[in-house]
């Protein structure tokens, strides 16, 4: 079975909530399958977004660039609403300064149906989201 | 259009006039406090500011702290990230004037390494007879700091607005640099 990544737009993912706004960079740039386009924060931390999947998907990997990040938190939640979510991961990032942060998280197996991202603070004012990419796919319903 | 949103922490020594300056400028000069009440802790105040000749909006999340050193680790946790500066002292208290380089450090010591867009203001200046601190002097003194400067009498309400248009924009500015860095990382 050939395994597709269910964390962009064209899958019928969604950005759900994103706590910054700013037309010229919206949240959708995260599950757009594009990494020069991103969605940015415009302030004070915390910040955070929740990507909807629509549905379950299984997966075991999570990869997400961005710029600037430095203590980020993944949780996910298995419930049909954005409620009840359970923390995946918090990491403190490295500073790289001129490129993007690539940073891989593996789960052994893990279930979800939304995603949700606390940035929790960043190296600098702003930081950027770029792509949220997962190696999974689609749970048969 | 975007909407930013910028910690301001404000400090300085007791009774130069921080709370009124921070509470004329939330309530659009609606009220003065003639009475002193020493601020204990923190209190935050929140203000929309326009950037003119954009769509964009800054939401200063005000925290006015006390002059009176009754720090502890909680109010200190309250400085945490901080995005802009607001340090205030007494035209008419040279004591006061000579602090500003205690309050600034402790300021910057909460984003080292970090550019942090700062005033420095001047306050009480209808005290005209008072006044012993020069403004050539001040401003001088916040250039060499990489601050703004900028003199007030929340008394006479006159100028309040200033400093936190200030800093708004500076944010506001800081923020189109920093996209546009941004646009251009692989
Ligand atoms: N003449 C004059 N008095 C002022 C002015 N601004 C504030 N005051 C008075 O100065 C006193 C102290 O003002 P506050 O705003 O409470 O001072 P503060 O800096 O917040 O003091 P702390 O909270 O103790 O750090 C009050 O009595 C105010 O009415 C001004 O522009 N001119
Ligand atoms: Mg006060």
């Amino acid at each position: 079975m050939k395994l597709r990544d269910p964390c962009l737009s064209s899958e019928g993912a969604e950005v759900i909530l994103a706590t910054s706004s700013d037309e010229k960079y919206p949240p959708e740039n995260i599950i757009d399958g594009n990494s020069e386009t991103f969605w940015t924060t415009t302030g004070m931390f915390p910040q955070e977004f929740i990507i909807s999947f629509h549905k379950c998907i299984r997966f075991s990997k999570l990869t997400i660039l961005c710029y600037l990040v430095q203590t980020i938190r993944i949780e996910k939640s298995l419930s049909m609403d954005p409620v009840d979510f359970e923390k995946c991961v918090e990491k403190d990032l490295h500073y790289s300064e001129g490129e993007l942060q690539t940073e891989e998280f593996s789960f052994p197996d893990c279930q979800a149906t939304y995603l949700r991202f606390i940035i929790k603070s960043g190296f600098d004012h702003f930081v950027s989201v770029h792509r949220v990419m997962v190696d999974g796919m689609a749970e048969d319903m | 259009m975007a909407k930013l949103a910028a910690k301001c922490l404000m400090a300085g020594d007791p009774a130069v006039g921080k709370s009124a300056l921070a509470q004329m400028f939330c309530n659009d000069g609606s009220h003065f406090q003639k009475n002193y009440t020493l601020t204990t802790g923190v209190e935050m105040l929140v203000k929309n500011v326009a950037i003119p000749e954009t769509n964009s909006i800054v939401e200063l999340f005000i925290f006015d702290s006390a002059g009176k050193e009754l720090f502890s680790e909680v109010l200190e946790k309250l400085w945490e990230h901080p995005n802009v500066l607001c340090v205030v002292y007494d035209v008419t208290s040279e004591q006061s004037f000579n602090n500003c380089a205690k309050w600034l450090e402790k300021l910057r010591a909460q984003a080292l390494g970090i550019n942090l867009p700062g005033v420095l203001v001047g306050n009480k200046t209808d005290l005209i007879g008072r006044r012993v601190v020069e403004q050539k002097q001040a401003q001088e003194w916040a250039q060499n700091h990489g601050l703004e400067y900028c003199e007030t009498s929340v008394k006479e309400m006159e100028n309040f607005e200033a400093p936190f248009h200030i800093l708004a924009n500076s944010f506001h500015r800081l923020y189109q640099e920093k996209r546009g860095e941004t646009a251009k990382q692989k």
